[in-house]
């Protein structure tokens, strides 16, 4: 796929490690998830494009309440 | 420094009803209760988290399984010790099987963004839109020498509005920096999280707990230039952690045994290596006397209110 198409996805994956570096390096906590919210929506993105990806990311995160159990749930 | 995405024309709906939320919350803290300006932020930030209560005694119950099923986790934690993949996935299965909440969810935390970025805009926004609302007195002085400047009304209710914390912060919607206290604020800022930081992730490893202890003077250079109350925001929420945090500690009992297997998995001993795995495990590492020490799994002795119900 050329990079024009893929430019989305680099720039969600960018908005991901944004998050990470900012807000998600003040709170210290770990994911009940495996991979964590953050590694899924990357692969998410990466796999799927960015629209799909985004929507999976989000319902992930939905999912990642503590109601929840957690596990290993990979993108 | 400007969240640029406020200018998105899908987004700005939802940054303004932020605001007006905010708002409406700040002005009943100072309107209905008469708290200052200040106050009223450190109140807004105290519901918050006394909404986000409930998740951390669920945490508190799910530390307790943790415990009971330890020896069965250390028996994974045995089997794959060469395979961190394998073994977090391993372990996670055995979390859903035994139904265990083992850490925190992201949920909770990215709901307090909300917050932040309400706060954030209203504190900006705090004497155009929030003090001066009238027609009258809301409008800026668009251009000419004095742009940006606010008109002679507006500027006069500001300048009458206490606006002050506790008398060194002379503002809370001015930068953090315009003034020493804001400095001050900031050092308090760096120290609360920190100690936050060590109560939110007791049972880190130590690679960890360097990034909690270094992040906020990385962080402490962004947030210089927020408005003060937002700076007021994070120290009253990190105060809070280590509050809730020392609390927590009280509850919760220390019992003797199970405490070492975290350790030992990140630094397995030698021996271990070869032929001897499997019998000499029951006895303990001691673990090293770090903060973290007092976090380790415990058993919750009993809520106040299930006593008094009887």
């Amino acid at each position: 796929m050329s990079v024009v198409l893929r430019a989305p996805r680099y720039a969600g994956i960018g908005l991901v490690w944004a998050w990470r570096l900012t807000f998600g390096a003040l709170f210290p906590t770990t994911c009940k998830y495996e991979p964590s919210c953050s590694e899924y929506a990357i692969q998410a993105v990466r796999k799927h494009g960015l629209l799909k990806g985004s929507a999976l990311a989000g319902w992930r995160l939905l999912r990642c309440n503590p109601w929840s159990h957690g596990g290993h749930d990979p993108a | 420094m400007y969240l640029l995405a406020a200018h998105i024309p899908v987004l700005s709906p939802i940054f303004d009803a932020l605001e007006a939320v905010m708002r409406h919350v700040l002005n009943w803290f100072h309107g209905s209760l008469g708290l200052g300006w200040a106050w009223s932020v450190v109140a807004t930030t105290v519901v918050v988290r006394i909404i986000l209560v409930p998740l951390v005694i669920r945490q508190l119950h799910s530390m307790q399984s943790l415990q009971q099923h330890a020896p069965e986790m250390k028996r994974i934690q045995q089997k794959y010790k060469h395979d961190k993949q394998k073994q977090n996935e391993e372990l996670m299965k055995f979390y859903r099987e035994n139904k265990i909440n083992p850490a925190a969810s992201c949920l909770p935390m990215l709901l307090q963004i909300p917050v932040f970025l309400s706060l954030y805009y209203t504190l900006r926004h705090f004497a155009t839109n929030f003090l001066c609302l009238t027609p009258a007195t809301r409008v800026l002085i668009p251009s000419g020498p004095n742009k940006g400047q606010l008109n002679a009304a507006c500027e006069a209710i500001v300048h009458h509005t206490n606006l002050s914390f506790l008398h060194f912060v002379p503002s809370i919607a001015d930068s953090t920096t315009a003034h020493w206290g804001g400095y001050a604020l900031l050092v308090i800022y760096v120290a609360s999280q920190m100690a936050s930081g060590l109560f939110m992730a007791p049972t880190a490893q130590r690679s960890q707990r360097i990034i909690f202890m270094v992040m906020p003077l990385v962080f402490v250079f962004v947030i210089a230039r927020f408005p003060a109350g937002l700076v007021l925001y994070w120290v009253t929420t990190n105060l809070w952690t280590v509050g809730q945090g020392l609390i927590t500690r009280r509850l919760v009992q220390r019992t003797p045994a199970p405490t070492a297997e975290k350790r030992s998995s990140r630094t397995p001993p030698k021996e271990d290596d070869g032929t001897s795995e499997n019998g000499a495990s029951p006895e303990p590492i001691a673990p090293k006397p770090a903060p973290a020490a007092n976090a380790r799994p415990r058993q919750v002795r009993r809520k106040k209110s299930s006593g008094r119900r009887r």
